[in-house]
């Protein structure tokens, strides 16, 4: 047995070291990752804040459909609350429908309801209890964009535009993308970094 | 003019102007010029550089224009870091001054690192309206008062609104007894900030960042931070 015991030793220190190095390049975040830009993405259903129940199949636009996530308290949600509504009533003629989800577990869905009135938001506000689908599409932060090309594939995910503030935007990331998805190109820019706040998952 | 300054009442009046220009011009010269020498050694040596001190010419309007340029760029002297501190505070506060708005240039510098900085850095990203940091942010300072003296060089990176630098900010510090450095990156477009950090990082708030005394990143967290796993993580840096 002893004439064993150093390789055996070796072996061991191998399988450590290994297990280190694999550890070491595992993503760096608790939440699943997004799929990748060209994924078919699954048909879900949730309530709005009513109740009733939609599937994404029977919202979805003609020529395509743009998936926010988004909250009632979160400053730089809320800071784009005139935008999404701007892009919902721009677009609607042109095929395509936006959606909204809340997937905030500290935000019931009476809360969702009233601040969509007072906001004046007209598009459709799922709540997604759970957190269920924010998971499965990889979602951390409001408010944070997933637009479907017509077949329902991931064309662009990201953020809205580069400003916080209106006033200060250069790149009209989504925009930019729908206006290429309904003239049916290749959209050139498929994702966007910003800041935002954290989707409060259940624990 | 001859009748004129001859009536004492103006006569006076004059004098007395006279007597103040003297005073303004004398007050205009360097009484010594020895005196100011010491004056500028001394501030070089506590490690003030100055900007070239603009001369004048005589010359066309093309080149005084030139020259007004050259002046609104450079001013005279500059102070940097300027070792005066007008306002007492009571230790383990933040004072408005202490927080640095930072753009894009400076959040490189920042990554680059000073050369002769051997710690490890840790970064974290935050702001007052992320509830998750807020909620992080007791494990970072009792953190920060743990690891300070052992040789690790800890800076927060605050997102918030540039117009939040003297209330929202230093109030959230202060609350947390907070004394790390922290810098307000103030940027319109984030996405080339957060991708100068980290390519595979999206903006997801809060994210934390540990590197080692080259500059490679040995440890990175998006979310709230497990205590554990991060001083883990810098105790195998500092003991290197």
């Amino acid at each position: 047995m002893k004439k064993y015991a150093l390789p055996l030793f070796l072996g061991a220190v191998l399988i450590v070291a290994f297990a280190a190095i694999a550890g070491s390049g595992r993503n760096a975040s608790d939440l699943p990752l997004p799929p990748a830009i060209g994924t078919m993405i699954d048909d879900f259903t949730l309530p709005d804040a009513d109740g009733a129940s939609h599937s994404l199949a029977s919202l979805k636009g003609k020529n395509g459909t743009v998936v926010i996530f988004i909250a009632t308290k979160c400053p730089i949600s809320n800071g784009y609350n005139d935008r999404m509504e701007k892009v919902f009533e721009d677009y609607k003629a042109k095929g395509i429908n936006v959606i909204g989800i809340n997937s905030n577990s500290t935000e019931p869905a009476a809360e969702v309801k009233s601040h969509a009135a007072e906001k004046g938001l007209k598009f459709t506000i799922l709540k997604d209890d759970g957190n269920k689908i924010a998971d499965r599409l990889g979602a951390t932060r409001t408010p944070e964009v997933y637009l479907l090309d017509a077949k329902g594939k991931l064309a662009y995910h990201g953020r809205i535009d580069n400003s916080q503030k209106a006033e200060g935007i250069t790149s009209n990331d989504l925009r930019d993308a729908l206006d290429q998805v309904i003239a049916g190109k290749a959209v050139t820019k498929t994702d966007g970094a910003a800041f935002g706040c954290s989707i409060k998952r259940v624990s | 003019m001859k009748s004129i300054v001859r009536q004492p009442a103006i006569f006076a009046v004059g004098f007395v102007a006279s007597f103040f220009l003297g005073f303004a011009a004398l007050a205009q010269t360097p009484s010594d010029s020895s005196a100011k020498l010491d004056w500028l050694s001394y501030a070089k040596r506590l490690g003030h550089s100055f900007e070239p001190r603009p001369r004048g010419c005589f010359c066309d309007e093309d080149c005084y224009a030139a020259m007004l340029e050259r002046q609104k760029s450079q001013p005279r002297f500059r102070l940097q870091n300027p070792p005066l501190k007008f306002k007492a505070e009571p230790a383990g506060s933040k004072s408005d001054n202490d927080i640095r708005a930072i753009d894009l240039e400076g959040l490189k510098k920042v990554l680059q690192r000073d050369p002769n900085d051997k710690r490890p850095l840790l970064l974290n990203f935050w702001a007052t309206w992320c509830d998750p940091c807020r909620e992080e942010f007791p494990d970072l300072v009792k953190l920060d008062a743990d690891y300070k003296d052992k040789g690790l060089n800890f800076i927060a990176v605050s997102l918030d609104d540039i117009t939040d630098i003297k209330s929202e900010v230093p109030k959230f510090l202060n609350q947390m007894k907070a004394t790390m450095p922290v810098v307000l990156l103030n940027v319109n477009d984030p996405e080339p900030a957060i991708k100068v950090v980290d390519p595979t990082w999206d903006g997801q708030l809060p994210a934390t960042f540990l590197y080692d005394k080259e500059g490679k990143v040995v440890f990175k967290h998006f979310g709230k931070i497990k205590p554990d796993e991060l001083r883990a993580a810098i105790d195998k840096e500092i003991k290197k």
